[in-house]
């Protein structure tokens, strides 16, 4: 270190050398002449004994050991040519600053989507606990759902665990002062934070006591992000009370800083002990003793335990569990086939540093894809630094070849090339850096907003700084070793002999980086067609239902302190008076939202012939006029009508709408019409709901989904909340102030939790495809750019080498078609051998990447074919100018030129 | 033209340095000198190798410098010992008494 800083300082050390070796100079010609010596013999003798020169290196070697001094001449000296090209160096700079810039931003997301572990203690110990098997019981949520029973019942286990803890993603209202607002949420029991180790920036977090029994502690800890914002970071805030869900809670701590929750993707405003679960998830089951899945669990195993280890050694525990949790109440009845195949369930253990996130498991194979194509990308990058610093080479063949006849080593030579590529590729990485945050905006802006990406930041963190160091001196190195392996490899007397200008080439080390090329763009371009073929196929198709000038928008009014009576009865109001509006042309409520990625779904009982058991089937409650409102067919029988309606108070469906994929599945050769059927797979269910209707099969999850649906009629006195769908003539946004308010005017205090377009939803449900289709697109792009650039550069050198050959061969006659001919066939091969190389490497990573695809196979002929076509065109052409020029080459200049 | 003085043994000029620096501030002009005085012209010094030792024992931290008047009235670059070159010198003087004892034991040895 300190020999860096001597490198900053070594202006005045030589100038105090040269005092000091002055003064021993002048002392010792003083003695020598004193002794009798005449000065000149005098002079001449101690500058021998000294041998100054010699002393002077020795000692600067000492300031700045010799390969870091002559590694910094060469960093200074590259940094002046660059200065004195800047053609080349912004067009090498430029490549460079994208390819690194894409991979820095990429990796970002990867980062901190996948890779980065949770801010809390010992993060490396903590491990998910699932479930393998037939759980039998239902659940809500998104995914490896627990009951909260096997959690507490897990905590026992400490033989192989330091503490067990389990959470659940909620949406709770709000209200501090003003109107309620939806806020996410995260609902933990009372191990969530002692396990975790994370403690409290402000008051106290939940503790074990806040989770003891239902109802113990009506307290919530507020995240710091959410204190901040809403409470300006107030001090006082401890100890003041909020509303959730109408319930009066206290707030007793602000988390610590670093700490956002257990899941990346989400941000919690607050958390809430599950002992507040009844408050804080309106009309929920006995969840704390029931059997219901609902939470995540994550466990800390003790520090000598490995997963698998503690994954054997609790499955006898397990078995025994299993057996108990069947006389649970609440656990449903089940056929024997369906208790055998219970319990075979076990446990599954599984490392989980980064804790539990649904966005990771949606994302992480499209990031890892991206990832990929940013590396390939980079690549690219390098390959085309490398022939530009291989023609560079060139030109500067002379000055390198007379470095080696003044007795330069080549390893000397080599290091100062690379020297070049290194400095550039830093300088790049600097100028990526720069770019980086906003392009990981706009990554983070592709995402769907509510709520899921909240959690990702734009910032630049240690980890990506090194990572984008890495990155470029790898760069660098990539794209400075072809040309300084052949600058040491060229021969000395060949170079001198060589007039300036043609110099010595390197075409064959050229050939191959255009090749190479080729290859990875025509990759890069396939993978492009394909994921943009999935989102024009999925947009194209649609939901199967009507989207344009449709409104949607959602409420739930049992987390804002309504019984489900008075819910239903504001859910039917809000239906009439919105079915009233003159904008209205048709409206209609479904219990859930379409298209939001969940679902409700149960299997299904059928009473035909025979009993007919099915698999899950998604479920929704609609009311009458969905169908009309979404242009969705009704196939056979009839839509609900007021006669499905049941009054307040009465339980239980009376009739079922099942869609298209259902009859064909379960039904198929029957008349449906009158089948009854209903919810639940156990013994004891009794089939006594009517089919009334099919309707033609449209998409409940999402675009890919063409799931078996059943519809039950809504307005059954039990509907906790609704999503309503409005047809509106004209723009649908100028009716959304009336909606809005219909709704206010009905409860001043309810929040709408969205409030957007059909179509706008249906762009969110795609926002992965998106995602990979834009930016696959953009790479693909910028990769056939780079590669034509590559094939303009080595076929103009080659053009510029080979004039004089050309010109001969015109002046005996050849024609200008033969000279393109000539040229051409180079650049021919070089596409085709690019070609050969690209097109099994797609068999290869084609079956990667078909989970992602839609309506088109990762090797669809077609496809494949327009891309190879778009290249080869585009290379052709990029090699046609030079060889126009060569065909246009005058045969009395070109033999001047001797 | 063989030499009658052999040239000083690899590694030991450090020593030699932090020998002469114990007794008191030197340049390096005077340190040539005493070099040579010391050793009563057995042991060939060459003059110019003296700097990049004491440049390096410098870097070290075993030796300052710093620039003061020397005996003739010119300025010149005194060198001193650090508590750090002191704490060397000891270490060397040890290691080399317990190296030459050695020697000494093995020629012993040899001609008995």
């Amino acid at each position: 270190m300190i020999q860096l800083f001597n490198w900053f300082r070594r202006g005045p050390l030589e100038r105090d050398f040269d005092r000091e070796l002055q003064y021993h100079f002048d002392r010792r010609v003083a003695d020598l002449t004193a002794a009798g010596i005449p000065e000149p013999d005098a002079r001449r003798r101690v500058a021998v004994e000294l041998g100054i020169s010699q002393v002077r290196e020795e000692v600067r070697d000492v300031w700045l050991t010799r390969w870091l001094r002559d590694s910094l001449y060469d960093f200074r000296y590259s940094a002046r040519s660059f200065l004195r090209s800047p053609g080349f160096t912004a067009a090498t700079l430029l490549s460079l600053a994208l390819g690194i810039g894409a991979t820095t931003a990429i990796y970002s997301l990867v980062d901190q989507v996948i890779l980065h572990a949770l801010p809390v203690r010992d993060p490396a110990r903590l491990v998910l606990v699932d479930w393998k098997g037939d759980h039998v019981t239902g659940g809500f949520g998104s995914w490896n759902l627990m009951s909260y029973p096997i959690c507490r019942d897990l905590q026992q286990q400490t033989r192989f665990f330091d503490g067990v803890l389990c959470r659940a993603e909620i949406q709770v209202n709000l209200s501090a002062g003003g109107d309620p607002t939806p806020v996410a949420a995260e609902i933990v029991s009372g191990s969530y934070f002692p396990v975790l180790g994370v403690g409290p920036a402000l008051g106290r977090v939940i503790e074990e006591a806040d989770d003891a029994a239902p109802g113990a502690a009506p307290v919530v800890v507020l995240s710091n992000e959410y204190w901040q914002a809403k409470f300006g970071g107030a001090a006082d805030v401890v100890g003041r009370t909020v509303l959730i869900n109408q319930h009066p809670m206290t707030v007793i701590g602000v988390a610590a800083a670093s700490f956002h929750g257990v899941d990346v993707g989400a941000v919690p405003a607050l958390w809430i002990p599950a002992s507040m679960y009844a408050e804080a998830i309106p009309g929920s089951a006995d969840l704390l003793r029931a059997p219901d899945r609902w939470l995540q669990i994550l466990a800390r195993l003790r520090p000598d335990l490995t997963p698998a280890h503690a994954q054997a050694g609790l499955q006898p525990w397990f078995k025994g569990w299993l057996q108990d949790n069947m006389r649970r109440p609440g656990f449903p009845a089940i056929t024997a086939d369906r208790r055998r195949r219970y319990l075979a369930s076990s446990l599954e253990l599984t490392s989980a540093p980064q804790g539990h996130s649904a966005l990771r498991r949606s994302l992480s194979q499209p990031l890892w894809f991206l990832f990929a194509a940013t590396g390939v990308l980079l690549g690219l990058a390098c390959l085309n630094v490398a022939g530009l610093f291989l023609a560079r080479g060139s030109a500067r063949g002379r000055e390198i070849g007379t470095r080696l006849a003044l007795g330069a080593s080549r390893g000397r030579i080599g290091r100062q090339l690379l020297a070049d590529s290194v400095l550039l590729a830093l300088a790049g990485g600097v100028l990526g850096l720069a770019v980086a945050p906003l392009a990981i905006r706009a990554l983070i802006a592709f995402l769907p907003r509510d709520g899921a990406a909240t959690g990702l930041r734009g910032s630049l963190s240690p980890s990506l700084l090194a990572f984008t160091f890495l990155a470029s001196l790898t760069a660098g190195l990539l794209s400075g070793i072809a040309p300084a392996l052949h600058a040491g490899g060229a021969s000395l007397i060949g170079s001198l002999r060589e007039r300036a200008g043609t110099a010595f080439g390197g075409v064959r080390l050229r050939k191959c980086i255009v090749t190479l090329q080729v290859a990875f763009s025509l990759i890069l371009v396939i993978g492009a067609a394909l994921f943009v073929r999935t989102l024009t196929g999925l947009l194209a198709k649609g939901p199967g239902f009507q989207t344009s000038g449709i409104l949607t928008f959602a409420i739930a009014p049992v987390q804002n302190g309504y019984s489900r009576e008075a819910a239903a009865r504001l859910v039917r109001r809000l239906d009439q008076e919105v079915r009233a509006l003159p904008a209205t042309r048709n409206s209609a409520a479904a219990r859930f939202g379409f298209l939001t990625g969940g679902s409700w779904s149960d299997p299904i009982t059928i009473q035909a012939d025979r009993r007919i058991v099915t698999g899950d089937v998604n479920l929704n409650a609609v009311s009458p006029g969905f169908f009309s409102t979404l242009g969705v067919r009704i196939l056979a029988g009839r839509d609900f009508d007021a006669r499905d309606s049941r009054p307040p108070g009465e339980r239980g469906h009376r009739s079922v709408i099942v869609n298209e994929a259902f009859v064909k599945r379960y039904l198929a050769g029957r008349d449906p019409l009158g089948i009854p059927i209903a919810k639940g797979s156990g013994p004891d269910v009794k089939a006594d709901t009517v089919i009334v209707g099919v309707c033609s099969t449209f998409n409940y999850r999402g675009l890919r989904d063409d799931s078996e649906q059943a519809f039950f009629p809504m307005f059954e006195g039990d509907d906790a909340g609704a999503t309503f769908y409005i047809d509106v003539r004209g723009a649908p946004e100028q009716a959304i102030p009336s909606i809005r308010q219909i709704v206010r005017q009905a409860d001043p205090r309810l929040p709408i939790l969205w409030f957007r377009t059909l179509d706008d939803q249906v762009n969110r449900s795609v926002s992965t495809e998106r995602l990979l289709a834009v930016l696959s697109g953009s790479f693909g792009a910028l990769a056939l750019l780079l590669s034509l650039i590559g094939i303009y550069g080595v076929m103009s050198f080659v053009v510029a080498r080979r004039t004089r050959e050309i010109g001969i061969r015109l002046a005996l006659g050849a024609t200008g078609g033969s000279a393109i001919r000539l040229v051409l066939r180079d650049a021919v091969a070089m596409i085709v051998a690019g070609m050969a190389i690209a097109l099994p490497c797609v068999a290869v990573l084609g079956r990667l990447v078909q989970s992602q695809l839609f309506g088109v196979t990762a090797t669809d002929p077609a496809t494949i074919a327009t891309a190879a076509l778009v290249l080869a065109a585009g290379a052709l052409t990029a090699a046609f100018i030079p060889a126009w020029r060569a065909s246009n080459v005058s045969p009395t200049d070109a033999l001047r030129l001797e | 033209m063989p030499s009658p003085r052999f040239p000083i043994p690899q590694g030991t000029l450090d020593m030699l340095i932090l020998q002469i620096l114990s007794l008191e501030p030197a340049h390096g002009y005077g340190m040539a000198q005493r070099l040579e005085q010391i050793s009563r012209s057995v042991v060939q010094v060459n003059q110019g190798s003296l700097y990049p030792a004491l440049h390096r024992l410098q870097q070290k931290g075993w030796l300052r410098a710093e620039w003061k008047q020397s005996e003739t009235g010119r300025e010149a670059k005194f060198y001193s010992l650090t508590a750090a070159g002191r704490r060397q010198l000891a270490i060397e003087k040890d290691s080399w008494a317990r190296l030459s004892d050695a020697v000494n034991l093995i020629f012993e040895e040899g001609s008995r």
